[in-house]
């Protein structure tokens, strides 16, 4: 029986107990790194963008009418001998199939996996009504002897280790297994299942597609035994979403085509099949099959209908979402969803399972955007996520504190500064005047004490200014630079170094003083008022006309200056703020260079390594990945590539706060490559990731040096 | 159509029809299918029965294939101490090693094979066997799911109830450890029969 926790409390305690789970660990993080790593040869035959974006407008050109295509169907299954059922809920779909069941005097049921069965928990329904039921794909088999939900939406039992497995097949099968041998155990699952499949009444499946303009339903599999579950029995019952439905075979063929692709790297899976109405059963006196297709609403019908939220039944179940996932690899698949995993299931929990089962999970998002990046059906599931827990927030009726304190604090841009001012006395018995923060206050240290913390500056940025800024008579270009909270308060070096560059290039650049937080760390909290408040002070500090740019050194910020703040000022409906002007107008450092100042290369070389860490903001946020790594070869240093360059660093701001345990997880690993390069300096290009990687190296004392790239590019010419 | 453009479309259509097999060698190789081409039914027949012999296999089962074609297998099984399983083979699913089954149409770019399972007696034959062993004509090889999917939704518009099979190489899994494991429920050996003396 699934049990997710259901405050922050308990879900801590689990998270800890999975981070000590080493097979797991090891698992989990080797799969992330294979499947990114065999994308590109599963996709070097077909265009993964231009076949996704083609998929996603169909889904959405369907899914208003997902009770026309229902009707279609069902007058077309009909047609064929099929009866076709609709269940408003879980409990009405299982109450359907046992009824089925009774009227047909069965009693073993065989089932091939099925998610929508997972959702209304058919299984513990139909036990309790006396039928015996088993699962028949093995990874299904082997988590139902576990007693176990899924932990995975396509491979349920990745979780489990080959001995694991072993010790339950013992169990089951009462004789000694050879646990080392995978093929051996593979047959005894073949050797035990195979009377079951022969002994069965009824076979339970679900489907891929339910295709309206013929009934037919599409199975996608690979072990075989879907096959044997449609043909043994006399009876079949397919328990189907409403969101399975297209309209026609075409559009069906083109998920066929991302699907598996997406799921487990296969052009297709071993078994596609294609069912319609009741087919020939010889043990049945009738000579055909008792064919019943259920569908089910549960919430389908209502998400279809709603404005955001309707793109999550897009969903076509390939479990990519967890593969990429840099906590799903740390933590484990029951730890990061209630029935569906990932970062689909932080979203569908709440709408399928309620807010209690959505309450902790759904906070444990870093906003790395790695799912969003291989999403077949270009979901922004990082953007869903958040808009999910302000949903949760809402239901739950109560503010929590952080977002009371966001709030309050950062819409008044006075006082947020103050504060941040404020910080710099406040630390000095730990900083003791250095740059590092090594040692926290004892009941701190334990959880956030995996890294250094940078101390806050004594004059932020915007108190230099007037100090430090060039007035050039005749610029070449006027740009305006958007700090950031971390250049302004922690890194005013970092501005330092800017100027110094862009002074020899004749640029001229303005600090609009009423510039506050970008707003991401409110939008993080799903506090979405403060996050629009915030959007648009900015705005009217800029008056972007003035300015061929908005540069920003941090990768966060100008994601959620350009992509977020769209989002907001589209999803308000509000005429009026001319917000286009604005988010046109935003560059960030490494594109800057590039494009615009055309960094030259220098005749110099360096004899020093450079290795890059990609901020997820830049890389996949704004696709910029090979500026940064030109940029470092043209200022003349060897750039040496390290293992994963463009996984999170597990910062993701107020995230290494709130889950310090993965957080420092993620960027262990993240370490441990950056030192098996080789590198003498790692370069990223944005604050956060310096402030992360500067305080995990510093703590475990290594010579690697940690620069933002304007650090590097200031440095030589 | 003037002789000479005859001539070139003539040579088109070879060239496409070799390379088609060609792709659909290396895609169904690529996913585990045994693949082998064969010059007539004849030999498809002493094929499956030399493969039997030569895994000490006892019995087979070959739904769908015409009654000619049938009484020769039934021949070379007895002569090999073999047993040709009768219909319906629900009655024998417990003891069928291995099926011998036309196929449709062949998908040359995933090495997938299309096949209609309308009947019991097919299913069982491809989904219980141990080794399934498929003939598929060299003249119904296309090249990738748009170019079936006329064929395919012809079968699904009609009326009546079908079951229609794409199939790829053998049974597999990957749900311990993602370890690939061949044959968990359906046929371990999967072996392709591109016949090339068939007339469409």
């Amino acid at each position: 029986m699934i049990k997710t926790a259901q405050d922050m409390k308990s879900y801590k305690k689990k998270i800890r107990q999975a981070l000590g789970d080493s097979f797991l660990r090891s698992a989990l993080d080797e799969f992330n790194t294979a499947y990114r790593k065999n994308r590109p040869s599963v996709y070097k035959d077909i265009d993964f963008n231009i076949l996704r974006d083609a998929i996603a407008e169909n889904k959405d050109s369907l899914i208003p009418f997902l009770e026309i295509l229902f009707e279609e169907f069902k007058l077309n299954a009909q047609k064929a001998g099929a009866i076709v059922h609709r269940a408003k809920d879980a409990r009405q779909a299982n109450e359907i199939i046992a009824r089925i069941a009774k009227e047909n005097k069965v009693k073993k049921i065989i089932k091939s996996k099925s998610m929508t069965a997972e959702e209304t928990f058919l299984n513990d329904y139909l036990e309790k009504q006396g039928f015996m039921v088993t699962e028949t794909d093995l990874g299904e088999w082997i988590i139902q002897l576990k007693h176990e939900g899924p932990s995975h939406m396509v491979m349920p039992a990745i979780h489990l280790s080959r001995y694991q497995v072993g010790e339950l097949f013992e169990k089951q099968t009462d004789s000694k297994v050879d646990s080392e041998n995978i093929d051996k155990l593979v047959k005894v699952a073949r050797h035990e299942l195979r009377p079951r499949f022969l002994e069965a009444d009824m076979g339970i499946t679900g489907a891929n597609f339910a295709i309206a303009d013929s009934g037919t339903l599409g199975m996608v599999t690979n072990e075989g035994n879907m096959r044997l579950t449609t043909t043994l029995p006399r009876v079949h019952v397919a328990l189907v979403g409403f969101d399975k439905l297209v309209s026609d075979l075409g559009s069906a063929l083109n998920i066929l085509k991302l699907l598996p692709r997406n799921a487990t790297g296969q052009a297709i899976t071993s078994y596609v099949t294609w069912i319609k109405g009741a087919n020939q059963s010889l043990n049945n006196p009738s000579g055909k099959k008792e064919m019943h297709v259920v569908f089910l609403d549960n919430g389908r019908l209502s998400l279809s209908r709603d404005p955001v939220f309707y793109t999550s039944l897009r969903c076509i179940r390939c479990g990519a979402c967890a593969n990429v996932c840099p906590i799903y690899s740390k933590v484990g698949g029951h730890r990061y969803g209630h029935v569906y995993i990932g970062a689909i299931g932080l979203i569908l929990t709440l709408f399928f399972h309620g807010k209690d089962n959505d309450r902790a999970i759904v906070r444990n998002c870093i906003n790395c955007q790695a799912c969003k990046e291989v999403c077949p059906v270009a979901i922004d599931l990082p953007h869903l996520i958040k808009k999910t827990y302000a949903r949760v927030i809402k239901e739950e009726g109560k503010t929590p504190v952080k977002n009371f304190f966001l709030a309050k604090v950062m819409k008044n841009r006075k006082l947020f500064h103050f504060i941040l001012k404020s910080a710099y006395l406040a630390q000095q018995p730990l900083s003791k005047g250095k740059p590092m923060i090594r040692h926290l206050p004892y009941f701190l240290e334990k959880d956030h004490g995996f890294r250094s913390l940078p101390a806050i500056a004594k004059t932020p940025l915007r108190d230099l200014w007037q100090t430090i800024s060039p007035k050039l008579e005749t610029p070449s270009l006027r740009i305006a630079l958007f700090a950031g909270c971390a250049m302004d308060f922690i890194y005013p070096s970092h501005g330092k170094d800017l100027l110094k560059l862009l002074k020899k290039a004749n640029i001229q650049v303005d600090f609009p003083l009423d510039q506050t937080c970008c707003g991401l760390p409110a939008m993080m909290a799903a506090e979405e008022k403060t996050a629009k408040a915030i959007a648009v002070q900015n705005i009217q500090a800029f008056e972007a006309e003035q300015y061929d740019y908005i540069l920003t050194l941090c990768a966060s910020c100008a994601s959620h200056l350009t992509h977020n703040y769209e989002k907001i000022f589209m999803e308000a409906q509000e005429p009026g703020m001319d917000f286009k002007l604005f988010t046109d107008k935003i560059i960030d450092f490494s594109s800057f260079m590039d494009k615009v100042y055309k960094f030259s290369q220098t005749d110099q070389n360096i004899n020093k390594k450079v290795t890059y860490h990609a901020p997820c903001h830049l890389c996949r946020g704004l696709h910029v990945t090979e500026e940064p790594r030109a940029l470092i070869q043209k200022a003349g240093y060897i750039y040496t590539p390290s293992r994963d360059e463009d996984v999170c660093c597990g910062f993701g701001g107020s995230y290494s706060v709130d889950f310090p345990e993965i957080s420092s997880e993620i960027l262990k690993k993240k370490l441990d490559n950056i030192e098996a390069s080789g590198a003498d300096i790692l370069v990223t290009d944005c604050p956060g990731c310096v402030m992360q990687l500067k305080g995990g190296l510093d703590k475990r004392q290594s010579p690697v040096k940690v620069l933002h790239l304007v650090e590097l590019l200031a440095k030589k010419k | 159509m003037r002789p000479r453009d005859k001539t070139i479309f003539y040579r088109e259509h070879r060239m496409e029809k070799n390379n088609l097999i060609q792709i659909m060698t290396e895609k169904a190789v690529a996913v585990g299918t045994i693949v082998h081409e064969i010059s007539s039914v004849s030999n498809a027949l002493q094929y499956a029965v030399d493969l039997n012999k030569e895994k000490h296999l006892k019995t087979m089962a070959c739904p769908g294939l015409d009654s000619e074609d049938r009484d020769r297998l039934l021949d070379l099984c007895k002569s090999s101490g073999m047993d040709l399983l009768e219909e319906p083979l629900r009655n024998n699913a417990s003891s069928l090693d291995t099926s011998l089954t036309w196929i449709d149409f062949g998908i040359a770019d995933t090495g997938t094979l299309m096949l209609a399972s309308d009947s019991e007696e097919i299913r069982i034959a491809t989904m219980l066997a141990k080794i399934h062993i498929a003939m598929l004509p060299v003249s119904k090889i296309r090249l990738n799911t748009g170019s079936i999917e006329a064929d395919l939704n012809d079968i699904l518009k009609k009326d009546s109830a079908s079951y229609t099979a794409f199939i790829t190489g053998p049974s597999r899994t990957a749900d311990i450890e993602r370890v690939l494991a061949i044959g968990v429920h359906g046929p371990v050996e999967l072996h392709l029969l591109l016949i090339k003396d068939m007339q469409p």
